[in-house]
């Protein structure tokens, strides 16, 4: 730079219109201003245009991308399905197993109930019995639920509601008691019902069903628990059936003690 | 010998049907009063005349109206014991016609008639009132203090063999 150039400069520099350069200072200002102002003005409109677009995209990710991981995956599970069994199993087991266990456990409240409530004898027996046999005292009684068991037998004169015989394992309640008071159900309920020429023939309390045959002077009542279904109704009957109609004679309504041994001699086995 | 027989207790409610069967089978008494609803059936084996004898009571609930007793608990009955509440007039007051109704539906079939509570009244007052009335009445008792409780089941179930 020669001494004329830094004239030049200082000319410049001094002689320059002032208001030349504020007016080019606002002039950028205005250009800054107006962006941004165009750009709050856009942001609204612009703005739910892109959440659309995103939504969308997310939403087309399926379709687009579905049928690609999916393929992907169905190969891989069929590379490795002892990997994929291994992963599933732990998750379907548990849920398998909670269920039955649930249910295993109502079961079992059920039972463990029903010895708490029944300390006698027969409880004793059978803990002991379950020790011996190496299974659960529960598990047994599983076994002792599944089939009909015989647990009484009586032979109750009508309206009096007297014993003529029994048949019995379980030495519990007071048996006229009973008898008696099966009578009054059952002529409470035959009275109730206006029923007419039907009979009471059953009644169910607790775990137990207590099955009714009527005969013209007498009845029999038939304490069981278990299943007692249809099946072994009908074979039931068909035991009392048989034993009223070959057993039983007149004057054993008569004699208590040789009725019973008759009964006993008949009902040798205590599952139906 | 042993034999076992069906007995029941009538009349209305309150009049201590349940306290006499209880003062007899367990010998005891309370002054609590537990409405029978229905029939409960309780057992007492006496020992009369060398036969053992199970007598098996059937405590009915109380009816303002003996009529309204179901038959099927009367059904094969061998004896039965009409109960009054001698502190309560209305408890005896159509005494004779509930018995009249119970023999024609029970004929032969061997009765007392009890007046109980009598540890609440003059007796002899009572008896005038009764005689006044034509109401025969042999038996009288106290479910309460146990006067004459066993005495009267017994003398029933006498006739019962
Ligand atoms: N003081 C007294 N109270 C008695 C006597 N017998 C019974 N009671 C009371 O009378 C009330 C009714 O007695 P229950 O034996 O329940 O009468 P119930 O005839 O069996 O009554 P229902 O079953 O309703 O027909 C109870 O509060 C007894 O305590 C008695 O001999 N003396
Ligand atoms: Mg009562």
């Amino acid at each position: 730079m020669n001494a004329s150039d830094k004239l030049e400069i200082l000319k410049e520099l001094l002689l320059t219109d002032e208001r030349k350069y504020a007016e080019s200072i606002t002039k950028k200002l205005e250009v800054l201003e107006e962006t941004v102002n165009k750009r709050n003005k856009l942001l609204p409109k612009v703005e739910p245009i892109i959440d659309d677009k995103l939504e969308e995209f997310v939403e087309d990710i399926p379709k687009t991308l579905g049928p690609t991981i999916t393929a992907a995956l169905k190969e891989e599970i069929a590379n490795s399905q002892d990997a994929v069994v291994e992963a599933l199993f732990p998750i379907m087991g548990r849920m398998i197993k909670r269920y039955v266990q649930h249910e295993m456990q109502l079961l079992q409240e059920n039972i463990t109930e029903q010895i708490n409530s029944r300390f006698t004898i027969k409880g004793i027996k059978r803990r002991l019995k379950a020790k011996s046999a190496g299974v659960s005292e529960a598990e047994l009684m599983l076994i002792e639920q599944g089939a009909s068991k015989l647990h009484q037998l009586f032979v109750i004169e009508k309206g009096s509601g007297i014993i003529k015989a029994s048949l019995t394992k379980d030495n519990t309640i007071d048996h006229d008691m009973i008898a008696g008071m099966l009578t009054a159900i059952k002529s409470f309920v035959e009275d109730a019902f206006q029923s007419g020429e039907q009979e009471l023939q059953q009644i169910q309390y607790d775990l137990y069903t207590i099955h009714i045959q009527n005969f013209s002077q007498y009845y029999i009542a038939v304490v069981l628990s278990g299943i007692f279904d249809t099946k072994t109704q009908g074979k039931l009957e068909d035991l009392l059936l048989n034993f009223a109609q070959h057993k039983i004679n007149k004057t054993d309504l008569t004699n208590q003690q040789e009725f019973s041994n008759k009964l006993k001699a008949y009902f040798t086995n205590e599952y139906i | 010998m042993s034999i076992s027989k069906k007995i029941v207790l009538l009349g209305h409610f309150g009049v201590g049907k349940s306290s006499l069967i209880r003062r007899f089978v367990e010998n005891t008494f309370s002054d609590d009063y537990k409405v029978t609803i229905g029939v409960h059936i309780l057992k007492k084996s006496v020992q009369i005349d060398g036969t053992d004898l199970s007598m098996i009571i059937w405590d009915i609930e109380g009816n303002e109206k003996v009529q309204k007793t179901r038959n099927s608990y009367l059904m094969g009955t061998a004896g039965y014991i009409y109960v009054f509440d001698a502190s309560r007039p209305s408890t005896y007051e159509s005494i004779n016609e509930d018995l009249t109704y119970l023999k024609g539906l029970l004929p032969n079939v061997p009765m007392h008639l009890v007046g109980n509570k009598v540890d609440l009244i003059d007796l002899p007052e009572l008896k005038k009132i009764l005689t006044k009335k034509n109401i025969d009445c042999k038996y009288f008792a106290s479910a309460k203090t146990g006067d004459n409780v066993e005495t009267i089941f017994e003398s029933l179930g006498k006739q019962l063999i």
